[in-house]
């Protein structure tokens, strides 16, 4: 990182330190939604993107954190904290769990795996009605008991800030390797001494307690907790965000996030042409840069301070 | 209660049939394309609309109007083939298997939600086939139902016909078992990858016109046959006509009578999706070329 990087980033610190007083509170709200998003997405794009373990499920895992949380909260009494915390181990070892059972599967074989265990997750939620509140969704207490929504921005963002970094050091790290190794050539890659069988464990078991914290963090947030978390279309969002920030991006993904949660509030008046528009962008960028829009437009950008990134830009990043 | 249980199976046997017509499109697009095909239910959907349209629009009655939205679905799945999935066969593109789940599951968010403006949010019904009901013993059912499960059974036959009996149905083998080979003895790919997509596409269309004047038609209308679809061809084993075939009809029936059986009669119908999904579940841990699987198509 250089002088450039380093001012872009204290700049960019500044402003989400003080963006919660440049805007009213509906802005803020989807601020806050937004950075939810961003931790969802920027963690499906690490077991995706980096390690290769296509998950349909990973809505799944926001829904054990949040209804985790939820449960303990209202029907165990649990102080809401501690049920927070809960949620997050208990999506941490759904995660091991799925991880672990699906070791052997690859490709479409684990993302119609992960879609169905989603899809049952989804489906029991949907009828035990009295324990989670069923279809119409379960009422969960608030976090915070003030006036505006302050306290939960600086939540989440420094939520978002540790999840995103930590995810971020991972990647530069040793791991990282490994993650992507595997995804190039799961035999090549524990022929070069890699523990495949461990590491596509720890993929799945970080990714998904990162997002059993977003669920965590939004069973209070919204109050409601519906099945609908775990359904296909908020799946399709969260991929859509990582798709457009570009998959093999932390930081990108968390754009991609931030820019498509804004643009579907801006688009509010158009009613259900949003997700419509949505697909679409998935469809256009999956089939015509394949890179996402924000990853590369940004290393153009680079571009003007940095030749090396200039030249990434036109090779395209792997 | 007797008389329950042999409805509850007939009932089973007929959506067991459609479920065929779609589930043995997703394995064909699978055997060939070697992509698995996340809009799959989406193509149902729009299947049952196109017949839905071609009904009210042009008057035409309801039998000649699924084939008219098979032809349709056919022409559409074709078109989707060729704008979104070329990139599949191109030696640039690395990671086809991802590109290929990406591309399709976007493709279902989109048909989902263009189709709510499209055609509206509100369940649609086309005319039935014949009104009334077939009464035998204290067994009812529906002669809706019976024509589609009829319907379903000559399509399946023609389709038989046509992959083990014709000239079309030999290259779709040869290409599945090797595009190289297929390619060597004058075979044309391009041409075969959309027949495969657009049979597909037909077959599921067809399934969505059969069953419409059964349920309603609505948007979201594609989200079970989906899944259901994938636990048909995973039961199957991916690539697998027959086997697929076979798993239809047992999944069908085995769904059916798990509602009769479900001591709690309120949660049947919600449990019965995932309880397929977990049998498929259990398969893919087990045994995951399926029940019938053939080896040489599983995914590499």
């Amino acid at each position: 990182m250089r002088a450039f990087d380093w001012a872009l980033l204290l700049l960019l610190a500044a402003f989400a330190a003080v963006f919660p007083f440049l805007v009213d509170a509906y802005w803020l709200h989807v601020m806050i939604v937004a950075m939810m998003f961003a931790i969802m997405a920027a963690s499906w794009a690490l077991l995706a993107g980096y390690a290769g373990q296509f998950s349909f499920g990973h809505m799944g895992f926001v829904a054990v954190g949040g209804y985790t949380a939820g449960i303990l909260a209202t029907a165990a009494g649990v102080p809401l904290p501690l049920g927070m915390l809960a949620g997050v181990v208990a999506s941490a070892l759904a995660g091991v769990l799925i991880g672990w059972t699906c070791l052997r599967m690859s490709g479409p074989y684990l993302a119609i795996f992960t879609m169905a265990f989603s899809e049952v997750l989804r489906i029991t939620v949907v009828t035990e009605v009295e324990v989670t509140g069923g279809a119409g969704g379960m009422t969960v207490p608030q976090l915070f008991h003030a006036a505006t929504d302050f306290p939960y921005y600086y939540l989440i963002l420094a939520l978002l800030i540790v999840s995103v970094g930590g995810m971020m050091l991972v990647v530069a790290s040793r791991w990282g390797l490994f993650f992507r190794a595997i995804r190039e050539n799961e035999q090549a890659a524990a022929a070069a001494g890699v523990k495949v069988t461990r590491f596509r464990i720890i993929a799945f078991a970080l990714t998904s307690s990162i997002a059993g914290l977003a669920g965590a963090f939004y069973a209070p947030y919204i109050g409601i907790l519906t099945p609908d978390v775990a359904s296909q279309d908020q799946m399709g969002l969260v991929v859509a965000m990582a798709i457009v920030g570009g998959m093999e991006s932390l930081p990108g993904a968390v754009a991609g996030a931030i820019a498509v949660e804004f643009m579907v509030e801006a688009l509010r008046s158009y009613g259900e042409w949003r997700l419509v528009l949505f697909g679409a962008l998935l469809l256009v960028t999956m089939r015509f840069a394949r890179n996402g829009l924000i990853t590369p437009a940004w290393l153009r950008f680079r571009g003007f301070a940095s030749p090396r990134a200039a030249q990434l830009a036109k090779e395209g990043v792997r | 209660m007797l008389d329950y249980l042999l409805a509850q199976t007939v009932n089973g046997l007929v959506i067991g049939v459609l479920f065929a017509l779609i589930a043995t499109g997703l394995t064909i697009i699978f055997s060939i394309l070697k992509v698995v095909n996340f809009a799959h239910g989406e193509l149902y959907m729009m299947g049952g609309y196109f017949a839905y349209y071609v009904i009210s629009w042009f008057a035409l009655p309801p039998l000649p109007a699924v084939l008219a939205a098979m032809a349709i679905s056919f022409a559409f799945a074709v078109m989707v083939e060729r704008g979104l999935l070329t990139p599949l066969y191109s030696p640039t593109i690395e990671r086809k298997a991802d590109y290929g789940i990406l591309i399709t599951f976007g493709l279902s968010v989109f048909l989902r939600n263009i189709a709510i403006i499209l055609f509206g949010p509100f369940p649609l019904r086309p005319p039935s086939f014949f009104a009334g009901d077939l009464v035998v013993g204290g067994v009812i059912v529906s002669y809706d139902r019976l024509v589609a499960a009829g319907v379903g059974l000559l399509l399946l036959g023609g389709l038989i016909f046509f992959l083990n009996r014709t000239v079309w149905g030999q290259a779709l083998n040869a290409v599945s078992q090797s595009r190289e080979s297929a390619s060597i003895i004058g075979i044309n790919s391009q041409r075969i990858y959309m027949l495969a997509f657009g049979l597909g596409g037909a077959l599921a269309g067809g399934a969505g016109a059969l069953i419409a004047p059964i349920y309603s038609l609505s948007p979201s209308m594609g989200l079970v046959p989906d899944t259901q679809a994938f636990v048909i061809v995973i039961l199957g084993g991916l690539g697998s006509v027959s086997g697929t075939i076979i798993s239809a009809l047992l999944l069908g029936v085995a769904q059916n009578l798990f509602i009769a059986f479900l001591p709690d009669p309120s949660r049947g119908p919600s449990y019965a999706n995932a309880f397929g999904l977990g049998i498929m579940m259990l398969v893919l841990l087990f045994r995951p070329t399926g029940i019938f699987g053939r080896q040489h198509v599983a995914m590499d």
